[in-house]
């Protein structure tokens, strides 16, 4: 088989040992207020980001946000649609979707669920919300692999505003294949 | 796939001929390299985690073997299947069998530069499955019969009037709608059909963990992420350097690769499979043709610690005024230009010398291979191995008889200094300088040596 062969090449022609970096070592940049780096980096990225205000739910700052609206699924409630195929939500117009943390330095979502069978809900659906813990905001994506862990069969992405291109001519348009604008809620 | 026979100076003259063209995509590209520019000037930390991303991949490199075994007994133990593939056509005919085994006649494909060395498409299609690139710069390539010019950006050649035409030919778009906006949501639109209709998705791998077993995927559109979650097969082909030892280097890696790449903070979407979807499979390829042999080879190992981010070529002045079609291997720019020579040094020794040594890549590059070294020395190897055309030869054979002999290489130069003048035009034409629009210099009446002599400080 091609493997042992593979591997014995490698071993083979090994290059000279080299150390392991302690990448924790060095200081990364902080931010004094991450929210505001996080909110306004997003705004170029093909979302927006906002605080729930005392009281409001986050489907009011959906509808708030977006009012026309096609179908909605709403994973961060207990009851919420199923699909029996990945195939099924390719109707959905707005896609509610928790995410576990947030990443100040690229506004970056961290999404992976254990209540959702087919990932496919986050790609398909033409608008998505990410709701976030406010104080689940980390500076660099450094503290954020610290923290992220594999909650949907295997599956997590850190997901930064909305799907996008610049293949024509470099002109950046949102909405590529996956969503065509994006949302983060904080709570 | 490309054409082998390319050779860079030729091509590039051609390229040029349509100085507008070549102006704007000089401009295109360079403004790319300044969005990483000003990424790089907002974290303190760039350098540090340029040094840090060197040092992973190279302790990466130096212990390879026992990586790959880790990376596959934990992503067996999650449901992945792995599969190894010694050379292209090893990983064509894996590729082809699984998806023959399950009767899939359409493959949906993110970007994958692997695919393409390996000539992926051309094999399946051959074989009656009908491949979709969905990567819309891809896309627009695929549909025009071409191969990517950018590892990044593969339609970075094009314009907007051009793909407007072949939108209109091909999904039945408004002509004259040259509008960026209108033409990528007709591609949005018509490839949704075909990720809902495919039978498996393949995808290419940025980064495998080792310690999780776990397949990493960055793109800006989404399309690895529907390409996989969709259809009930999905393959990832990935070279085998591609290997970090644990989850949190990627805390290193994730914030060099856009920023590098296109001067973004990060991809849209940076996703991680660890196992397949429910009920669904997740197969892996794990390549080497020819990665092995490098690794061995002490002047250019370090060529696999890329991460395929593209900064050196969108920097490099050559690359930005000739464009990747000048390139005889499928990677072209600086980093294309020691991994074409490395796999075929008789086909791909013109990429050698598309290089000016200025070390720019060199200073751009997220994880510091020093490609401009490896330029030199791929083009020491092109001497060696006979790799270069007569005229190219005999004009270096000479120059090393000249530099080897400061007798001989004064007086040669004293006699071009005297002889030059006075010769008919004609006579002077085979040099550098004989392209329209230039003339020779003035001959200096005397050497530096010379100049030198007269004018040292006398001890």
């Amino acid at each position: 088989m091609s493997r042992d062969a593979i591997l014995a090449r490698i071993r083979r022609h090994r290059p000279a040992e080299a150390a392991l970096p302690d990448i924790h070592a060095p200081a990364f940049i902080t931010y004094q207020d991450r929210y505001a780096q996080f909110a306004t980096l997003i705004a170029g990225l093909g979302g927006h980001a906002l605080t729930l205000a005392p009281g409001q739910t986050v489907r009011e700052a959906v509808d708030t946000h977006w009012p026309a609206q096609g179908r909605v699924v709403d994973t961060t409630q207990a009851i919420h649609d199923e699909a029996a195929s990945p195939h099924d939500w390719a109707d959905v117009d707005i896609a509610i979707v928790p995410g576990q943390l947030a990443v100040a330095e690229n506004a970056a979502v961290w999404v992976s669920q254990d209540a959702l069978a087919y990932r496919s809900l986050y790609f398909l659906a033409q608008r998505l919300v990410m709701v976030v813990p406010r104080d689940a905001l980390v500076d660099t994506m450094r503290d954020a692999y610290a923290r992220v862990g594999f909650a949907e069969h295997g599956f997590g992405s850190f997901i930064s505003g909305s799907s996008r291109t610049a293949d024509i001519e470099q002109s950046l348009v949102m909405g590529a294949h996956g969503a065509m604008a994006a949302l983060v809620v904080f709570e | 796939m490309k054409d082998d026979s390319i050779r860079h100076p030729a091509a590039a003259r051609e390229f040029l001929a349509d100085r507008e063209r070549a102006r704007w995509h000089d401009s295109a590209i360079w403004w790319v390299r300044q969005k990483r520019d000003a990424q790089m000037a907002q974290l303190p930390e760039w350098e540090t985690l340029r040094t840090m991303a060197e040092q992973i991949k190279a302790h990466t490199l130096s212990r390879l073997d026992e990586y790959l075994e880790a990376f596959e007994r934990k992503a067996e133990e999650n449901g992945v299947v792995v599969h190894w593939a010694a050379d292209a056509d090893e990983h064509n005919r894996i590729v082809h069998g699984l998806l023959a085994e399950r009767g899939v006649n359409k493959l949906v494909k993110s970007k994958s530069m692997l695919t393409e060395e390996c000539g992926l498409n051309p094999y399946l299609e051959a074989r009656g499955v009908e491949v979709i690139d969905t990567d819309l710069g891809e896309r627009i390539v695929q549909l025009r019969h071409e191969a990517p010019s950018h590892i990044v950006m593969p339609a970075i050649h094009l314009k907007k009037q051009q793909i407007s035409e072949l939108f209109e030919r091909e999904l039945g778009t408004e002509p004259g709608n040259f509008d960026p906006t209108y033409l990528t949501h007709a591609a949005r639109a018509n490839l949704r059909e075909h990720f809902l209709s495919a039978g498996a998705g393949l995808t290419g791998v940025n980064f495998a963990i080792a310690e999780t077993g776990g397949l990493v995927v960055c793109t800006n559109e989404g399309n690895a992420d529907l390409g996989s979650a969709l259809p009930p097969l999905h393959i990832a082909c990935m070279g085998l350097e591609k290997l970090i030892p644990r989850l949190e280097h990627l805390g290193v890696f994730t914030r060099l690769l856009a920023r590098s790449a296109i001067g973004s903070p990060t991809t849209t979407y940076t996703s991680h499979f660890h196992k397949p979807r429910p009920g669904g499979e997740l197969h892996v390829v794990i390549v080497d043709n020819g990665r092995s042999e490098i690794l061995g080879r002490e002047d250019f190992y370090q060529s696999l610690r890329c991460i395929r981010c593209g900064a050196c070529m969108n920097t490099c002045p050559v690359y930005r005024r000739s464009s990747g079609y000048s390139y005889s291997y499928i990677i072209p720019g600086p980093i294309g230009s020691t991994l074409g020579p490395s796999r075929d040094i008789r086909k791909h020794a013109s990429m050698a010398f598309a290089c000016t040594t200025c070390a720019s890549c060199d200073n751009v590059c997220p994880v510091r291979i020093p490609l401009s070294e490896q330029l030199v020395a791929q083009r020491a190897r092109a001497w060696q191995t006979g790799a270069l055309p007569a005229g190219k030869r005999a004009a270096i054979g000479a120059l090393g008889v000249l530099t080897r002999h400061p007798a001989l290489f004064a007086l040669a130069g004293k006699t071009l200094r005297k002889v030059f003048p006075i010769l008919p035009a004609g006579l002077a034409q085979d040099n550098p300088y004989s392209r329209p629009g230039r003339a020779l210099p003035e001959m200096p009446a005397q050497s530096f040596r010379e100049w030198w002599l007269q004018n040292r400080k006398k001890p």
